[in-house]
């Protein structure tokens, strides 16, 4: 478990030095903004860079700017002028609400057809056409999908669902994160992909001798399969995704005018403010990294020979 | 992620019937549809590029905004500034293609090496090459997308070079897997005893004889994950600008349409997205079930 730690921490290192180095490279330099309309000579560009104390090398400027990050300090947003750290704090707990949502979402449709598959056996009847539903969802475009959502919310039930988060103290107030969830949920490709791992995994369980053993001397078949058979498969695949679902909360974040990470960054990407879109890139590269730790944390916990491995 | 199990089986032994008993009925069909849709594809890249359209994708008709499909002349009808949209559409396909292929090469080479490395050789080097996978697995694609995009600027190739450092550890899992399970069989062991060189067995042996259906498979899959993509980006601004249509853009110019109740002009493209990611998938699928023997038979 020390080890998973470790290899997280030098992960998100990585991530840093790869998020500095790809600003670092970008043409420009942001301090001429500075300048006013002076031209950037190098002395005077020097002269304002030992004015601000911002240091001269490559690594210097790293290490600064990942010694701030690390006490909690991201920095100052270009377009805002404030501090980005509390606004990226609260923006990146919107998209955690959204994207866990989706994923409970994904889970509640996805477990049950999967179970329900397997236990059937592979009966082409009901298993075809669920595939190829997984098909067409995971190639819909979650845009397009979201339109859909919004009309049917305007003109079925009388509400608009893009001024979402502001509204909350009404009554129908969950409406307003109802909506985007069930649309991330959906579209964001992942169902088919729980539903065909499941099944299979579940399949696999079901014909092993433990399970068999278990189902002849009358013990709950359920309890013997439900550790290998659902939870490890659902949390491998869910770990796995993390990264599919943040990308995917960035467009429905768009669609929905929901104030999370992905619009922030997307903000960020049109005005080059770095600051910001270094941050949020940590912060996802976090999420993603948890989501993992989590994964190989349950599997140490159900099955201590992955562990020991 | 996929995974993508190589089971083993006798090979050859119904190698004498005809195709459709040889295989699945579903995945002929998945990969029948798929090779339709790529027909489709490059046939309407190739009018798009020599700018054979039924009309020109920039041309506004006042008299006939946002006609219904089959009305007089436009056979998908027009959007909302009377523009035809099957012009449009095709003209959109221009906005992936090429870009497309490029970051499917981006994968496909430098997984191929990387996966060969970490296969073949082990050791040390591959403790790197995870490394350096879970590394670039660590951020949303979409993310690292727009952090080049804040860097440089929202040019269509930095992003699909991008887009294609993002598929290399795909890649290299499968070919590295796929070497491991190659390694245990007899037929690289008599190589090495023949005195072959390692080139030829790595090049010949392994990535020719091997390996060629899983990389057709995972660069069809490539080019479904690029259209996404690239919609999901030109929707979102970056990437080709109104009036240069693509996918994306269509779909967004006619949401305030749509929500007026006017589906079809951001309806259409989304359709064509949706189709079309629908056929490199299935495609991919069926040819994997097919050329790797994942289905039992």
């Amino acid at each position: 478990m020390l080890k998973e730690l470790a290899l997280a921490f030098l992960l998100l290192l990585g991530v840093s030095f790869i998020v500095f180095a790809i600003l670092y490279a970008a043409p420009g330099d942001q301090l001429n903004v500075l300048l006013e309309g002076q031209l950037p000579t190098p002395e005077v560009r020097a002269g304002v860079r030992e004015a601000l104390g911002v240091a001269q090398s490559w690594y210097g400027q790293y290490f600064s700017w990942l010694l701030g990050v690390l006490s909690g300090n991201f920095g100052t947003s270009i377009r805002t002028g404030l501090p980005v750290g509390p606004e990226l704090l609260s923006v990146s707990l919107n998209t955690l609400y959204l994207t866990l949502g989706s994923m409970l979402v994904t889970l509640l449709i996805a477990i049950p057809i999967a179970l329900y598959a397997s236990a059937r056996g592979h009966l082409v009847s009901i298993s075809w056409p669920l595939t190829m539903l997984g098909y067409v969802i995971s190639a819909l475009p979650v845009f397009w999908l979201g339109y859909i959502a919004i009309y049917i919310s305007i003109h079925w039930f009388n509400f608009f669902p893009l001024a979402s988060l502001g509204r909350q103290s009404d009554v129908n107030g969950w409406l307003y994160t109802f909506v985007p969830v069930m649309v991330l949920g959906l579209g964001s490709g992942t169902i088919s992909e729980v539903i065909r791992n499941l099944r299979e995994e579940m399949t696999r369980v079901m014909a092993e001798d433990y399970v068999r053993t278990a189902r002849a001397k009358g013990a709950s078949v359920w309890r013997h399969a439900f550790k290998e058979g659902l939870l490890i498969p659902v949390t491998e695949i869910i770990a796995a995704k993390i990264p599919f679902i943040l990308g995917g909360a960035v467009i429905v974040e768009q669609v929905f005018n929901w104030p999370g990470m992905g619009r922030m960054a997307w903000q960020a990407a049109q005005d080059r403010d770095f600051s910001v879109i270094m941050g949020i890139a940590l912060i996802a590269a976090t999420f993603v990294r948890l989501g993992s730790l989590l994964q190989r944390t349950i599997c140490a916990a159900v099955n201590p020979q992955h562990a020991r491995e | 992620m996929k995974k993508y199990t190589q089971t083993s089986g006798e090979i050859g032994d119904f190698s004498q019937l005809p195709i459709w008993q040889k295989y699945a009925l579903v995945d002929l069909l998945y990969v029948a549809y798929g090779l339709l849709i790529v027909a489709l594809v490059l046939v309407s890249y190739v009018l798009g590029m020599f700018n054979l359209l039924p009309h020109d994708p920039q041309q506004i008709n006042i008299e006939l905004l946002m006609a219904s499909p089959l009305s007089d002349g436009y056979l998908l009808g027009t959007d909302f500034l009377g523009r035809d949209i099957l012009s449009r559409l095709i003209m959109g396909i221009q906005a992936y293609f090429l870009p497309g292929l490029l970051a499917i090469s981006i994968s496909l080479i430098v997984g191929v090496v990387l996966g060969v490395l970490s296969g073949y050789r082990g050791g040390r080097i591959e403790t790197v090459i995870v490394y350096f996978t879970n590394l670039i697995d660590s951020f949303p694609r979409l993310v690292l997308i727009l952090l080049v995009i804040a860097a440089f600027k929202p040019d269509i190739y930095y992003i699909m070079i991008v887009m294609g450092i993002t598929g290399i550890p795909t890649v290299t899992t499968a070919i590295a897997n796929k070497i491991r399970f190659l390694a245990q069989k007899s037929f690289i062991e008599a190589a090495i005893a023949l005195g072959l060189r390692t080139r030829v067995i790595i090049m010949k042996h392994i990535l020719w004889y091997n390996c060629r259906a899983l990389l057709i498979i995972q660069a069809t899959l490539g080019m479904g994950e690029a259209i996404l993509l690239e919609t999901s980006l030109s929707y979102l601004g970056f990437g080709v600008q109104e009036p240069v249509s693509s996918w994306g853009n269509m779909v967004q110019s006619g949401a305030n349409y749509f929500l007026q109740g006017n589906f079809w002009p951001s309806t259409a493209p989304a359709l064509a997205i949706l189709f079309t990611i629908l056929g490199f998938n299935l495609l991919g699928d069926g040819l994997n079930n097919i050329l790797e023997d994942r289905r039992g038979r």
